[in-house]
């Protein structure tokens, strides 16, 4: 499994991967700090009065400081169970696979290996991406007349810290769904349609019914 | 004198897909130190032969060993075995140097070697082009230098020849010949004869998943020698023929020929015997000698008689 491991991270070392993982994380920042601290409104006078969005207020307490990537990682998953399924399952479409096994026999290392450094590098690109979210919302918040006075504090460093183990569970869960769908049907199409159909209607009808029976159970 | 023990043993290994027979009952042994032809039409069971001596495919029934471990144990030799099987396969958006980097590390081979086997298979201009970008020939060649990665002593090659240009045949036939350079053993398929007939010591038919020959290359069809007799007008064919029939030969005409069947007989001493009948019958001799056959003949002749 080590040794799977360190391959894996040879190969996402590269230059052109990291380069592409960071300019992936900029944008990635930059769109979700700017649209967060933009769609920002004083507390019941817009679409946060529904509990939809981060106002003003919340924005100026210490949490305000992670907001954006907390917001914007919510929106990864999809993007993380594509990836995933298309790496995994290009092993074995590709036939590479086949060829690591002849070299390590023993397949739930092999997989462990990859998923570890996978896993591994999708922390990095989240921490960077974090990293460039602070900054961003320091240099863009002044702008929209929002505090920042209590952002760089214990507080605030315990926001961000906070906000980027909920994102790497989150990222871990969708990666090991992606990861297992594609092990499980080896087609990166198949893999795809049925990761996204669980993650669409799927996953909502199902949460809805539940629910529902939840309460019809239970009617208090 | 102690006898070095077969690189490859196999004792009635078989695998199965359902009712279909992919391997049957297949006993073979392969010694130390040879270039193996694994021969075979197409869907022989040759791939299927090779996937279990990997250990990626797990046999119905049977067993083996390598390298003198025994075949239900992989980990215990892949380390000393090097394969290339069902065609290349790597990361097409890494180079070949850097797909020879991420397959030494898994393995734990040295890296050190990767320059040298690119050199080796003729892509050291080429090992920091990406993979994708690779002709078939290229892929192949990389194919051999990741196999050679921990210099292995068993090399496993899955039809390496398959889909090159005659050029291209020619440089991988050299390649396979200068790998088996005596202390290496190679066993290599294909499902033309031809293509290995020059670098294969030791020969494996298979047909239908069973074996149909195995022993030294130079000894395939070798009772099925022949002599050929050509008279002078080929208006004395069908007269010779009977003749020689009649004398107790087995004989047949073959174009403007007849080829006579060796049958266990000294063939010097029956081209004698022919050469008198043919002549106490008034008829002359143009040409008397043996009936030359390529490997691939004599090939075609084992699976064709198998087949009957």
């Amino acid at each position: 499994m080590t040794r799977t491991f360190k391959a894996e991270l040879l190969k996402l070392r590269r230059r052109r991967i990291l380069t592409f993982a960071a300019l992936g994380a900029l944008a990635f920042s930059l769109i979700t700090t700017i649209a967060v601290l933009l769609s920002a409104e004083p507390a019941g006078s817009g679409p946060e009065a529904a509990g939809r969005g981060p106002t003003l207020e919340s924005l100026s307490g210490a949490g305000g400081i992670a907001e954006s990537f907390a917001t914007g990682v919510s929106f990864l998953g999809i993007l993380v169970l594509v990836l995933f399924i298309a790496n995994f399952a290009g092993e074995f479409s590709q036939g590479t696979f086949r060829t690591l096994l002849m070299r390590q026999p023993k397949r739930i290392g092999l997989l462990a290996g990859k998923m570890a450094a996978l896993l591994v590098f999708a922390a990095g690109a989240l921490a960077l991406a974090e990293l460039f979210g602070v900054l961003i919302s320091l240099a863009f918040a002044p702008s929209q007349d929002i505090a920042t006075s209590s952002w760089l504090t214990l507080d605030g460093f315990g926001e961000i810290a906070s906000a980027y183990a909920t994102a790497l569970l989150g990222v871990s869960a969708w990666a090991t769904l992606g990861a297992a769908l594609a092990v499980l049907v080896r087609s990166i199409p198949i893999a795809l349609g049925i990761g996204i159909s669980w993650s669409g209607p799927i996953e909502h009808l199902t949460m809805d019914f539940w629910a529902g029976a939840a309460q019809s159970l239970n009617p208090r | 004198m102690t006898q070095t023990p077969p690189t490859i043993s196999l004792d009635g290994l078989s695998k199965r897909y359902g009712d279909h027979v992919a391997v049957d009952d297949l006993t073979i042994e392969v010694p130390a130190g040879v270039v193996a032809g694994f021969v075979g039409p197409n869907g022989a069971g040759k791939t299927t032969t090779m996937a279990m001596l990997l250990g990626l495919v797990t046999p119905t029934a049977g067993s083996g060993t390598l390298l003198g471990h025994p075949l239900a144990d992989p980990a215990a030799y892949l380390h000393r075995v090097g394969a290339l099987i069902e065609g290349p396969a790597f990361y097409p958006g890494l180079t070949g140097a850097q797909n020879l980097a991420a397959l030494a590390t898994v393995a734990g081979h040295d890296r050190g070697r990767i320059g040298e086997l690119l050199q080796l298979v003729g892509l050291g201009a080429r090992g920091d082009d990406r993979f994708r970008g690779y002709s078939l020939g290229m892929k192949q060649r990389l194919g051999i230098a990741a196999a050679l990665l921990g210099d292995p002593d068993l090399l496993i090659l899955d039809e390496p020849i398959n889909g090159l240009d005659p050029a291209g045949v020619h440089e991988m036939r050299g390649l396979i010949g200068r790998l088996a350079d005596g202390r290496r053993t190679v066993f290599v398929s294909s499902h033309v004869l031809a293509e290995l007939e020059q670098v294969c010591d030791w020969l494996i038919v298979v047909d239908h998943g069973a074996l149909v020959y195995q022993g030294p290359a130079a000894d395939l069809g070798r009772e099925g020698a022949a002599i050929v007799a050509v008279p002078e007008h080929d208006a004395d064919l069908q007269r010779l023929e009977r003749l020689l029939n009649a004398a107790g030969h087995d004989s047949e005409i073959a174009g403007a020929e007849i080829v006579i069947t060796v049958n266990g007989s000294e063939p010097r001493r029956l081209a004698a015997d022919v050469n008198r009948a043919a002549g106490a019958e008034g008829i002359v001799l143009a040409e008397l000698g043996p009936h030359k056959t390529t490997l691939e003949d004599r090939y075609l002749a084992t699976v064709n008689g198998a087949d009957r």
